[in-house]
């Protein structure tokens, strides 16, 4: 429609609006006629193929596996019933599915709020100098396994950059083994997850930020607001579903963890940072046991839905809410 | 900017130069009064910095040296670089990750691309394929992790880079289709259009028209799958071994023995980085373009 009105001449009669509404007609009743049939099923028949292999039969096959005993080497031995699922419930690995809803969730609520921080004071402060851009990606770009190192060489308690600097002022006199006691292995964790993560939050939060129309901003001025309720009042409410939707992304990230906590702790002190996804790994690795790994797979995928569906329910009233 | 256009042409030369230099200090007072901003901004940039400026300083210093605690080197050395090369196939993991990047992020786009078209422009598929496929995601890659181990073995493909880059070809489609959705939504649909009023079928209209049209976006989807096969763990850990493994399972395979050198970890680690970061920085542009375009809608 937009092009249409283009080609119309200013000043142009009536008529001429209305012969160039007629072609426009024409020309979306001609496209329409000439439209392609039938090559859609085509074009989507490899992303089908591909979501069967990796997505459908994965979450059948895991089924019938945890019904079953099997091994990596011997899958279906022995049909079990539901002996996989008592055991994995009994045994330490319920405790390992409360462990990642408690630090998943507040994981992403922190690096939600952190990164919008860093975004409003970049809306502040800089004129999006490119090297700044640069450097923000970097951890977002770095595998998760090098971030775990480089958090690693900081945090160890021989050598490390802060034990280093704990002793060097006085602060401490023993070095402290973040890593090995807790509640630190955990929260050292968190800090390489929301390190990576933070940029990642920023550049998105910062560009719904300049999504807000500068009006906006001098409307609540003229009126008299404060930097903080036009941050609050104003600000916020609009940024809301942007907000929600890297929320949820972040969630769904985050339950995905696995590559700190192996570099990291293995999941020690004890079992104290052990989340499921390392449980399912020990199940499969140390214990062979695909049954059983099979089973706490289920398990997990349904705790995580039982998280995350809310999470997209609010994000869709969210979108809602702003129309 | 606005200091230039306000000094009127007409006014002379030394009543201009006074209004400029009142702008000026009228800035350099609001300067003033941001330097808390500053400071803020300066901390974050140290801290999203300092662990990468570690690693890189680690790998300079001699093992003694490594156990000061200290930030810099005293005495830097350059032999941890030739020896974590020479303590592990160091050059293969890299080449191993850097095939399997690009590979999967080709595989990736080949099925994506056309998918994206058809589900945005054709409805093919209605409301439940894009779903579904966004879906998908939500899944941790857990799930998929015992049944695909069988069926590589099944297909013989266990343990060879060819059955990586299908799983990460695969792995990636749902974060590809969710990136492009948006970039082929902005192109207006009279374009199509016109190629269908000119006889184009949906391919043509596809490859000659959508493709040149949207590259930044394949660009930017393209890298971003590729740097998340890179940066990939847990699949590589189960579906590699020797000659094919990755760099992500070397670095951590080097930091879990018992005499953990870390002075070549450090090397080893920052040589894995380097072909990531020039990609972020040469590709900058574009990559938060596709992030946000993607992320925020």
């Amino acid at each position: 429609m937009a092009d249409t009105a283009a080609f119309t001449l200013p000043g142009s009669s009536i008529a001429g609006q209305a012969r160039a509404e007629r072609a426009r007609r024409y020309a979306a009743t001609l496209a329409a006629t000439r439209k392609p049939s039938g090559g859609g099923w085509l074009m989507v028949a490899p992303l089908v193929v591909g979501l069967v292999v990796f997505a459908v039969y994965p979450l059948a096959y895991l089924i019938v596996l945890s019904f079953s005993e099997s091994s990596l080497g011997r899958p279906l031995t022995e049909w079990v019933g539901f002996d996989n699922f008592a055991y994995a419930l009994s045994g330490r690995f319920g405790d390992t599915l409360w462990r990642t809803v408690f630090f998943a969730v507040p994981l992403s609520l922190i690096q939600v709020a952190l990164g919008v921080l860093v975004a409003l004071l970049f809306n502040s402060a800089v004129r999006s100098g490119s090297l700044v851009r640069a450097l923000i990606l970097l951890p977002l770009m770095t595998p998760p396994v090098m971030v775990g190192v480089a958090w690693k060489l900081i945090l160890n308690p021989t050598g490390g950059l802060v034990n280093g600097m704990l002793m060097s002022l006085g602060l401490t006199a023993d070095p402290v083994s973040f890593l090995g006691t807790s509640p630190w292995a955990m929260l050292s964790i968190g800090l390489a997850d929301t390190w990576q993560w933070t940029p990642f939050v920023a550049i998105l939060a910062f560009a719904a930020l300049q999504a807000i129309p500068e009006d906006v901003y001098e409307a609540a001025r003229l009126d008299g607001a404060t930097p903080v309720q036009i941050f609050v009042k104003v600000i916020l409410p609009m940024l809301a579903p942007a907000l929600a939707a890297i929320f949820l992304l972040r969630l769904i990230m985050a339950f995905k963890l696995f590559d700190l906590v192996y570099v990291l702790t293995s999941g020690g002190p004890g079992f104290d940072t052990n989340l499921s996804t390392y449980m399912i790994w020990e199940t499969l690795f140390r214990d062979f046991d695909v049954g059983a790994a099979s089973a706490q797979t289920l398990l997990f995928a349904i705790t995580v839905g039982v998280v995350t569906l809310p999470v997209t329910w609010l994000h869709k009233q969210a979108e809602a809410l702003n129309g | 900017m606005a200091d230039l256009a306000l000094a009127d042409s007409t006014a002379s030369p030394a009543d201009r130069l006074a209004v400029y230099k009142a702008q000026l200090a009228g800035q350099r007072a609001t300067d003033a009064r941001k330097w808390p901003l500053y400071l803020a901004y300066g901390a974050v940039i140290v801290f999203f910095v300092l662990p990468l400026a570690y690693l890189l300083s680690v790998s300079f210093k001699t093992p003694d040296d490594v156990l000061s605690g200290r930030f810099l080197p005293t005495e830097p050395t350059l032999a941890n670089w030739p020896a974590a090369f020479g303590a592990t196939d160091l050059d293969g993991f890299i080449l191993n990750s850097v095939i399997a990047s690009l590979s999967s992020a080709a595989l990736t786009m080949a099925i994506a691309v056309p998918a994206t078209y058809a589900m945005v422009r054709l409805n093919t598929g209605g409301r439940f394929l894009p779903t579904f496929t966004l879906a998908t995601y939500m899944a941790p890659p857990v799930v998929a992790l015992i049944p695909l181990f069988f069926l590589l073995r099944y297909a013989g493909l266990l343990h060879s880079l060819p059955g990586l880059i299908v799983v990460y070809g695969l792995m990636n489609v749902p974060v590809a289709f969710w990136l492009l959705t948006s970039f082929v939504r902005a192109l207006p649909r009279e374009i199509d259009e016109a190629a269908w009023i000119d006889g184009a079928g949906t391919w043509t209209t596809l490859w000659r028209i959508v493709v040149p049209l949207i590259a930044p976006g394949l660009a930017a989807s393209f890298i971003i799958c590729a740097v998340l096969a890179y940066n990939e763990f847990l699949f590589a850990f189960f579906f590699t071994t020797e000659p094919s493994r990755t760099l992500t399972i070397g670095i951590a395979l080097f930091q879990g023995e018992r005499l953990v050198n870390f002075g070549q970890m450090a090397a080893a680690s920052v040589a894995g980085l380097v072909p990531v970061y020039v990609v972020a920085v040469l590709a900058q542009r574009w990559l938060v373009s596709g992030l946000v375009s993607g992320g925020v809608k």
